[in-house]
Formats: C-alpha cells, structure tokens, sequence
C-alpha cells in the first residue's frame, strides 16, 4: 500500500514511523530541515508546498491510496485534501485545529465538500477523552461503548487497596465486571484467574455502570462526594473546550487559569458559569489564594510540558488528588507519570493510533486505546457463517479478552459459559501485539 | 466645536420641523376654527423663517455635515430639541398661555412627559388638543429619526444625531442603511398607531379623541384631550387596549420590529423584554393585591392595577383612577417604577431597564471579585459580553441621573411645594412620566408651581429625554472655549 503523509510535525513522523515498517511512505514538506528529522526512517521525502499540484504529483498521490494531511494549518491541510482529490487520492484524511471547518457539535459534514473523507481534531478527542476521566471518579481513564451500556475504567491500587495482594478469582469482583488488563511498571498484560494483584498496579476493568460503581468501591473504599470542583490550568483549545464540555454539569465547579489576560477574556466571555481567573499556573500564590488544593481534579493542558509539569506538581504539593497532565512530547509520557501524575495523556496519540487503525484495520473497529496505545478495545462482527459456541471453547488469540458481547442492542459482559452467536457484535480488549491476530482471527474463521 | 455647523443644522432641522404645524391646522380648518388656522399657520411660516436665515446664517457648511464632531452632533441635537420646544410654545402662548407655561407643555410635548399645565380645557380648540398630541406622537421614537427617514442628504452624517437622540444604550440598526433603519422604525411606529386608533374608535371613543390618545400612547407621552384622562372614559375595554399599546410602546421597537419579521423567538430570548415583561407582571400583581386588600373588587384591581403599572413604567402618565387616593403602599409600588423606565429602543423615558439590569450585574461582578482578586469577570447580556466603556457609561448615567433628579427635587421645595410634591415632580419631568403625586398628581396639573420650578421641571424634561449626559456635556466650559464660528 502507498501512503503519503503530508506535514512533517510530530504527528507526520509518528506516522510514517508506524506505517514505513509495512507500507510504502511518502512525507511532504516545505521545511527542509524537517527532511533531516525524516532521514532515520524508511520513506520518501519530497519537499515542496502541501497545497501545490505539482508536488503532491511528484509524491505520486495519483497511485496512492491513502493521503494524510497534518500541517499545523487548517487551511493548508483542506486545501491540500482537496487538490489530492483531484489528482485521485482515494482516501484522505485531514487535521485541524479550530472549529471554523465543522457544523455544530463537531460534525464534519461541510468538509466533505472538499473531498475529505475524514476529519481529526485532536484537541476536540483530547478535550472528550479528558471529560470522561473527569467524571469518572478516582480513574485514570475511563471509556464508555455500546450506548453507555458498558464502560472501561482505569484505577490504580494504593497500598491500603483491599484488592492489592490477591488473586484475582478470589476477589469476588461484582457480577457483570472484568478486569481486563494490569499495567505493572512497564508491563501490561491481560491477567488470568490466577493472577495476583501489587499494590501500585493500574488495573483496567470493564463492565455496566452499576458493577463499576461497586468495583469502585471495592478498591477505593471511598464513597462519591455530591460535587466536584474541577481545576483547569491552561485556557489554549483544549482547556476551553473541556471547560464548556464540564460546566454544563451543575455538579461540577470549573475554575480555568489563563496566563495571556487577553485570552482569558476570550474565554471568560465564551463560557457561561466556569470562573476565569487570570494568571500564571505556576505561581504558588494565586493557586493558594484560590484554594486549588481544595480541587478534586486538576488537569494540566498548558501548552509547554515544563510549565505544565510545574504546575502539575505544585498543585500536587497544595494536595490535588488526582491530576490529569497534558504531555505534547511522547517521551516525556513515561517521565510525568514516573514523577506523579496520575495520567499523562497526549493528544497526539490518540489521533495517530486511529489513523493508523484506519488505514491498517479492515472491518474491526477501534474503539479506543488506553495507556498510550499500548491497550485497544475492538469491536468485531461475528460473521453470519459462524457456529455458534461458548466463549471458553473460544481459541481467542493470545493476550486478548471478550469484555463485552452485544447482543440485539442489549449488551453484556460474558461469563466462560455464555455462548457466541453469528451477528453477535464481541467488545474484545487487546494489547497492542496481539491486535492484528485479533482483526484477522474472526475474518478468516470458518464455520 | 464649529459653531456655524451647529446653527447650520439646527436651523434645517427647525425649517424640517415647521410643516408639522400644517396638521394642526387642517384639524382647526375640520372644526371651523378659524382663529386657530391663523394661528398655527403664522407658526409654521415663523418657523420656516427663523429656520431658513439659521441656516443661511451657518453659511454654505453643507459639505461639512458629513463629517460632524462627536461634541457638534450632541450640540445639535440638544439645541434642536430646544428650539423645536420653543416652536411648538408659539401656538399656547397665541391661546392665552404664558410664556413659561407654554414652554413647559411644549416641552412636555416633544419630550412625551405628559405634565400639563392646563387648567380649563374648555379654553382651547380641537387644534390645540390636536397639536399637544402631535408633539409627542413626534418625539416619541424620535424627531430626528423622522428626519433621516425623509431626508437622505441628513443620513450620511446623522449618525451622530440619530444615536445622541435613541432611548437607551443601544446602537442596533435594523438594515446596513441608517436611513433605511429609520424608515422601518417609523413605519412600524406609524402602523401600530393607526391600529390602536381603529382598537380605540371601535371601542367607542370618538375619532377624534382615539387619534389624539392612539399618538400619545405610542410615544407613551400621555397628554389626553380629556380633563380626566382615560379615568374620564370610564370603560374597561379601553383601559385594557391601551394598557396593551403602553406594553407595546415601552418595549423596544426594533425588536419588536424583528419579532413582526418573522423571529418571534427574538423576544423571549432578549434579556431587557424578559427583565420588563418580569417587572410589569410582578408589579401588577403586587398593585393588584394591594387595591384588593383596599376594598377594590378583583376585576376592578387587576384593571387599574396593571394600567397604572404600565402608565408608569413606560412614563406614558395616563391616568385610569385617581391613584393620589390610593393607599401609600400602592403609591411606593408607583413611585419604585417611576425609577425604572421602558426598554432601550422604546418610546418610553426613564434611565431604562437595561440599564438597571446592567447596573445589577456589575454589582454582583464586583462581589465576585472580592472573593476572586484575579477572576476575569465579564458582565454578560444575551450572551455576549458588554464592554467596559459602555458599563462606565451606564454607571455615569445613572450617577448624573439621580443628580440631576435630586437638585430639582430640591429646588422645587424649597421654592415652596411640599416634600412630596417636589420628589415626585422632579422625577415624573426628568424620567417624562407625567404625572406625580400629591398637588402634581393624576388628576392635578403643574400651574401652581413657582415659576423658577417649572423652568427647572423644563429642563430636566429635555435633559431626561436626551438622556443626561448629552444636555450634560454642553454644561461644560470646555466644549464651547474651543468653540469658533469659522466651519473651516
């Protein structure tokens, strides 16, 4: 397959460094010194303007079936999907920044127009992705599938957890809940019956909302408090978008800190009931004299990882419970979280690994990574063909997991003896080694 | 300041003026009175003069119009409104009236107050009653707002003018085109009296009475041919339809406009109609339980209740009881309203309701800040952030306004009238209601007063109407030292 990846940033090369390993990568860019980042990688480069005719032709979007433009210019990218178009491109994909582009409630229907068949907004994913951590009490992440029916939460076990040091059968978890995947240090596996649990462990469950709620408490042992006070520092796309996603909530207290008093104008005067304030996240004084440390979240999106960092852990000093950080830098993923913060979230990541998906996935559907990629939730059709059987006779592939079966638009989370049924839809949580096997598992059954 | 810009268009707009004294005359030639022909016609051809030389006088400045100074439009507007007052004094004092006195209704005319000074209404022809309702029914939404309707030339450099005069913080045009906003304001203006009149006539008031009360309701003036006022008619069915068009008259037109074309969800979600439909329903209410409480019966008491509510709030100044004999409770309901006004944009008088919801959320901003030194805090209307110019406006407004209100209040009492008198008449002429209460009230008139009061009552009815600070403005030295005569 022939991709071309337009744009060089750190999104470009997250890209074409994944996809170089299997597929034939063009990169264009008008920076020459990008084309020494690109050197390393297996790919070719072409350097010239994103919008120009005859540049795309020379990176041979004619052949290709697949475009991805990812400029930091919105304009540049749309018009660059709509040339490509032209040229016949049979795919594109296209980044941006800014709402301008879509209709009301992020629907990118009017860009279609330009022959763009998909749209990413990275900000708006990171924005969602962070809302539904924030209302998931205690989590480090949290997903919801099939209509809300079923949900994936992420916790860590503190040494006082009940849950640290047992078995994982013997835990006598909620009817309609699984622990799903452990992520221990560096390793993330998906546990068995007889799997232990360590206290410092992040454990990753799914199951209906109730059961959840009482995993919670199983490994919390802390009640839900009436309302929550969310802290967020940072006013740049992505704070202000989850600061109106949040303060709809009448049960959530939005504070945003702003460093530019212009900006913090331009917000103030978007959002309806959040208080603005304005002034530098990394200055003790104003997070004192505002109370944060009283917060019950407080989310980093500032856009420099120092800064962010900085504030992050002196919110943590002040007594922060939980503290969801933005990391723009992939290396720096690894290091937030190893200094403290509960989630170092990239919103790069997420975008990168569903274009990924869907340039590489085939009739699986990606529903959402968790812990930078490392974990996939998939969602596959049980073909028509199949012969019905139980889910323990199921030979799944390794390091894979059924969490969920929807059924008729009921869903539920299976035990070994449910059975599988042809047009079943399966919620199967994957790691990222074993993600391919798990797409081509169900499409190459046979009866 | 270019003095000879100033008397230039002050002189076009009295010579634009003088035809509308034609009307009174046709409506004196109807009823056979012919002394009163004479007289409004000698006005208009006076006027036509003293405009014409204003003009030559302020020399060939005609290319200059377009390129008026903030100070020079303020000017022109205030001095405009003066000399038109003075004008329409001519016909009262060729009846009979004295100087000052005529001046005083003729204000209270052109500002749509409503305080009279006629003692005998026998005394005067229909030409008379025709032309003190023509003079409100004309400042109503504007004088100057008609102008740029009829006059292209005037609408290139009217702005200034346009927006010195409109009621109330507002600066919303209807169409891209100044003029083209007037004319739509004017139209609707003009429908809506046409269809009151035809509600009134079939309710059974003569013709003649129904256009007279049809112009003052509409600008929520409240001068009535009738010594009594509406209370005179004594009909429920014409209370009602006129307590409906004061609602009309005291919200703001251009809304009302794009509520007519088709957005009627423009007035549930504009916050000023909200905060004055909250105001209306809540203070009738509180009237109507109070009249009940009083002995008046149900039906009776939601009638003159919601009427006086309305001659008040929207600085109308009818009268549909006499309310000076109204408990004092039901009086403090009036006399709070007194202090509220219509919406911007309206026909009403007053500091306006915006202005007062405005004034309470930057109170509350500023409690916020307190606990949160560092909070942006934006004060919002409709959604949209109100910019910090125009709060420091509103809180000088209303600063200037309460000033200006107590130094008349002051004035009056001290030159002899009781403390009540005094309070309320400085307040019905400043916020161009109309009527007070006690020896200026509903069914009283202003003759009584001394006669340094009613030059006082005058001027804070033209400093109400320009709203304050354009009157306020030319009080200062400064604007008239770096006045020249030369338009160069």
């Amino acid at each position: 397959m022939r991709a071309v990846v337009v744009g060089g940033g750190e999104i470009g090369f997250a890209l074409s460094q994944a996809l170089s390993e299997r597929h034939e990568v063009f990169v264009v860019d008008h920076e020459p010194s990008v084309a020494d980042r690109f050197e390393p990688l297996d790919v070719q480069f072409v350097l010239g303007a994103a919008t120009s005719r005859e540049v795309l032709a020379r990176a041979g979007v004619e052949g290709a079936d697949v475009l991805v433009a990812c400029t930091g210019l919105d304009e540049v990218n749309i018009v660059c999907c709509a040339v490509a178009r032209q040229l016949g491109s049979p795919q594109t994909t296209c980044f941006v920044s800014r709402e301008d582009f879509l209709t009301p409630g992020g629907d990118a229907r009017g860009l279609a127009a330009f022959g763009i068949d998909r749209v990413i907004w990275p900000e708006a994913q990171l924005a969602q992705e962070i809302e539904r951590i924030v209302r998931a009490p205690g989590a480090l992440d949290a997903e919801s599938f099939a209509d809300g029916a079923i949900r994936l939460v992420e916790y860590r076990l503190d040494a006082g957890s009940p849950l640290a040091g047992r078995r994982i059968a013997d835990l006598h978890l909620p009817h309609s809940s699984l622990i799903v995947a452990v992520r221990r240090g560096d390793v993330f596996f998906i546990p068995r019956g007889t799997s232990e649990l360590a206290a410092g462990d992040k454990a990753v469950a799914m199951g209906t909302p109730e059961a959840l709620r009482h995993l919670r408490h199983l490994v919390t042992g802390v009640a839900d408090a009436d309302r929550q006070r969310v802290t967020i520092i940072g006013g740049g796309d992505v704070g202000l978008q989850l600061a109106e996603r949040l303060e709809g909530d009448d049960t959530l207290d939005v504070i945003v800190i702003e460093r530019d008093p212009d900006r913090g104008e331009m917000i103030a005067a978007r959002l309806r009931r959040a208080l603005v304030l304005s002034g530098d996240g990394t200055d003790l004084e104003l997070l004192e004299t505002e109370d944060v440390g009283r917060s019950d979240v407080l989310v980093g999106v500032i856009d420099n990882d120092e800064r962010n960092l900085l504030a992050s852990l002196l919110a943590r000093q002040l007594g922060v419970r939980r503290i969801i950080t933005r990391v723009s830098k992939r290396a720096n993923l690894r290091l937030f979280e190893r200094v403290g913060i509960d989630v170092a979230i990239s919103a790069r990541g997420a975008a990168v690994a569903s274009v990924l998906h869907q340039i590489q996935g085939g009739s699986a559907r990606l529903l959402a990574v968790i812990e930078q990629g490392a974990g996939r939730i998939l969602e596959l059709d049980v073909p028509h063909a199949y012969q019905s059987r139980e889910l323990r006779h199921l030979a799944a592939p390794m390091n894979s997991i059924v969490g969920a079966i929807v059924r008729q638009s009921r869903a539920f989370v299976p035990r070994g003896n449910d059975r599988v049924e042809p047009g079943d839809r399966l919620i199967v949580f994957t790691t990222h080694e074993a993600a391919d096997k798990v797409r081509d598992y169900f499409t190459h059954v046979k009866a | 300041m270019r003095l000879a810009i100033v008397i230039h268009i002050t002189g076009t707009l009295t010579r634009l003026f003088s035809p509308a004294l034609l009307a009174p005359a046709g409506v004196a030639a109807l009823y056979q009175e012919w002394r009163d022909v004479g007289v409004f016609l000698s006005t208009f051809v006076l006027a036509a003069i003293v405009g014409t030389v204003m003009r030559r006088a302020g020399g060939p400045a005609a290319g200059d119009v377009d390129r008026l100074r903030r100070v020079e439009g303020l000017a022109v507007v205030a001095v405009a409104w003066l000399l038109m007052a003075h004008v329409a004094a001519v016909p009262y004092m060729w009846a009979g009236v004295g100087f000052i006195d005529a001046l005083f209704e003729a204000m209270s005319g052109l500002t749509t107050t409503g305080a009279t000074i006629l003692t005998d209404f026998t005394a005067f022809g229909r030409g008379v009653f025709f032309w003190r309702s023509l003079t409100q029914w004309l400042g109503g939404v504007g004088v100057i707002a008609l102008f740029v309707a009829v006059l292209p030339r005037l609408a290139i450099g009217g702005r200034e003018l346009f927006f010195a005069e409109a009621a109330g913080p507002t600066d919303e045009k209807l169409a891209p085109q100044l003029r083209q906003t007037a004319i739509a304001l004017w139209r609707l203006y003009a429908a809506l009296t046409a269809i009151e009149t035809m509600a009134l006539a079939a309710a059974g008031m003569s013709l003649f009475d129904a256009v007279c009360h049809a112009m003052t309701t509409m600008a929520a003036g409240g001068f009535s041919p009738h010594p009594l006022s509406i209370a005179g008619y004594d009909s429920a069915l014409i209370d009602w339809i006129i307590t409906g068009f004061m609602f009309v008259a005291g919200a703001n037109f251009a809304l009302q406009y794009r509520a007519v074309r088709g957005g009627r969800m423009a007035l549930v979600q504009d916050e000023e109609f909200r905060a004055y439909a909250g105001v209306v329903t809540l203070a009738t209410a509180a009237l109507a339980l109070l009249l009940l409480r009083d002995g008046m019966p149900f039906f009776d008491a939601v009638r003159h209740g919601a009427f006086q509510v309305l001659t008040i709030i929207t600085t109308t100044g009818y009268a549909s009881d006499d309310f000076q004999l109204w408990s004092p409770q039901a009086k403090m309901v009036l006399l709070l309203l007194m202090f509220v006004g219509g919406c911007a944009g309206s026909a009403a008088g007053g500091p306006k309701v915006v202005r007062h919801v405005l004034m309470a959320r930057f109170t509350i901003r500023e409690l916020k800040r307190t606990l949160h030194p560092r909070a942006v805090l934006p004060v919002k209307l409709g959604g949209r952030v109100v910019p910090e110019h125009t709060l420091r406006d509103v809180q000088v407004f209303m600063l200037f306004y309460l000033l200006t209100f107590s130094v008349g209040a002051a004035v009056i009492v001290f030159l002899g009238a009781d403390l009540m008198t005094g309070i309320t008449a400085s307040i019905a002429c400043l916020g161009n209601i109309g009527p007070g209460f006690d020896t200026v009230g509903p069914m009283a008139n202003f003759a009584h007063l001394h006669p340094v009061s009613k030059i006082v009552l005058t001027l804070e009815m033209w400093i109400g109407r320009l709203e304050v600070l354009t009157v306020l403005v030319l009080f200062r030295l400064e604007a008239w030292r770096a006045a020249r005569w030369d338009p160069a």
